[in-house]
């Protein structure tokens, strides 16, 4: 028997085979088993870095949206404030505005009233002053006996008239100067 | 039988890297190897093929984590010492790698008979030398490749002593680079036919009875699965790591810009 065959440590044809099975392996595990699965994990770690990059790009719109809604939330509030202050300027004016035109009216009603008391006063003192001529007519005639012409007595009875209104006036301006 | 007869018959019965011989276009090949190299073959083209048709870019399965893992350390491991340079590096020694395991794994159909009907093809002394042959010459292609041919061979004279001492050097570097494939294949075809060799022990110690009580099954029964358990989880994936490790340390030698 040949040593060949005898010593394991000695190899033989089947090396031949081995390293063609080994190069079809090699190949199969290259060209087949390789380019897809690598293929697949790139993918992969393209997703994750696209969701990533997304997320963050929530997160950021999501404080951008927060920091508004503040924005606004305080915007609002302001304008509230505004829009009571402005109220209440208003309110304060109406009132204001309210106490004047009721004093107006006062001091127009008073006016009003006392023109027309000075009105009444007058036709009073007129009528009586009429009534006073008549009687003095009457009165003189008694005392004279005869009858006095109204008409050749006239510039007579207009003077006694005009004293006694005159002495009435002075009556009613002593009295509205009391009262002030 | 006794204690003292345990020698004379381990020594009887177990043959060791025997294989059954055959022709084929009329040379003589080893029939057991051959048919276990194809179906290790077999299993990594499979597994292959099932990992491609599963693949997905969604959430993967556990294997295709394993696989992308896989193929995530050689990459680092390739870049890290040779860089981009080394690419085709990656599915050698994946192959590599996945060819080692699968084939160390068939230690665990081992009877530690004279015949295993499904053995480790890298227990054969076929296998690993062919996978480190090849390796080592693509080595100095990529050797040659990188420094020129002037370079190559200057460095079997110029390194790693001044050039005045190059008979030196050549004879240093040539064992290196004739030791070299012999310890890539020793390395792993003994740790394999070792393997194979404690089965045989341990089936051995089958016949041993002690005042008629069979220990030695009992022995068998025990020792089996324990040694099976660390040859195939431990000892064979170490092997196959070791040998696609070297390959990669080896390229990165030979492709280095210096010496």
């Amino acid at each position: 028997m040949l040593l060949a065959s005898s010593n394991f440590l000695v190899p033989n044809a089947t090396i031949i085979v081995e390293v063609i099975a080994f190069l079809i392996v090699l190949g199969f595990v290259w060209k087949v088993v390789l380019p897809p699965l690598n293929r697949m994990a790139e993918e992969r770690r393209q997703k994750i870095a696209d969701a990533l990059e997304a997320a963050d790009r929530a997160r950021a719109e999501a404080d951008e949206t927060r920091s508004e809604r503040a924005r606004i939330l305080d915007e609002a509030r302001q304008q509230a404030r505004q829009i009571v202050a402005q109220a209440n300027r208003t309110a304060e004016e109406a009132k204001a505005e309210a106490l004047g035109a009721t004093e107006i009216e006062q001091a127009r009603l008073v006016s009003a009233a006392e023109a027309e008391i000075a009105m009444a006063k007058r036709r009073a003192l007129d009528e009586l002053s009429a009534q006073v001529a008549s009687l003095v007519i009457s009165v003189a005639r008694q005392v004279v006996g005869r009858e006095i012409d109204a008409e050749a007595h006239r510039s007579l009875i207009d003077e006694a008239l005009s004293a006694l209104r005159q002495g009435a006036e002075t009556g009613v301006a002593g009295e509205r100067a009391q009262k002030v | 039988m006794s204690v003292l007869d345990i020698p004379r018959l381990l020594a009887a019965n177990i043959t060791v890297g025997v294989h059954p011989e055959g022709k084929v276009f009329g040379f003589s090949m080893d029939l057991d190897t051959l048919w276990a190299t194809g179906a290790a073959m077999l299993v990594v083209m499979g597994l292959g093929l099932f990992l491609r048709a599963r693949a997905t870019s969604d959430v993967p399965g556990k294997l295709q984590i394993i696989w992308e893992a896989l193929v995530d350390a050689v990459t680092n491991q390739v870049e890290g010492s040779i860089g981009p340079r080394g690419a085709a590096i990656v599915p050698l020694a994946i192959s590599l790698f996945l060819l080692i395991l699968v084939a160390n794994s068939f230690e665990v159909f081992g009877l530690g008979s004279k015949y295993e009907f499904l053995p480790a093809p890298t227990g054969d002394i076929n296998l690993p030398l062919g996978l480190a042959l090849f390796v080592i010459l693509l080595v100095h292609i990529a050797s040659v490749r990188a420094r020129g041919i002037r370079g190559y061979i200057a460095h079997y004279f110029f390194h790693p002593f001044p050039k005045l001492l190059f008979p030196i050097n050549l004879f240093i570097n040539v064992v290196e680079e004739l030791v070299r494939p012999v310890t890539l294949a020793l390395r792993l075809f003994g740790n394999l036919l070792s393997g194979g060799l404690m089965l045989a022990l341990i089936a051995a110690l089958a016949a041993w009875k002690l005042s008629g009580i069979p220990i030695g099954d009992v022995a068998v029964i025990i020792l089996d699965p324990v040694w099976k358990i660390f040859d195939v989880l431990l000892i064979g994936p170490i092997q196959a790591f070791i040998f696609a490790l070297l390959t990669i340390v080896y390229f990165d030698i030979a492709m280095q810009e210096e010496h």
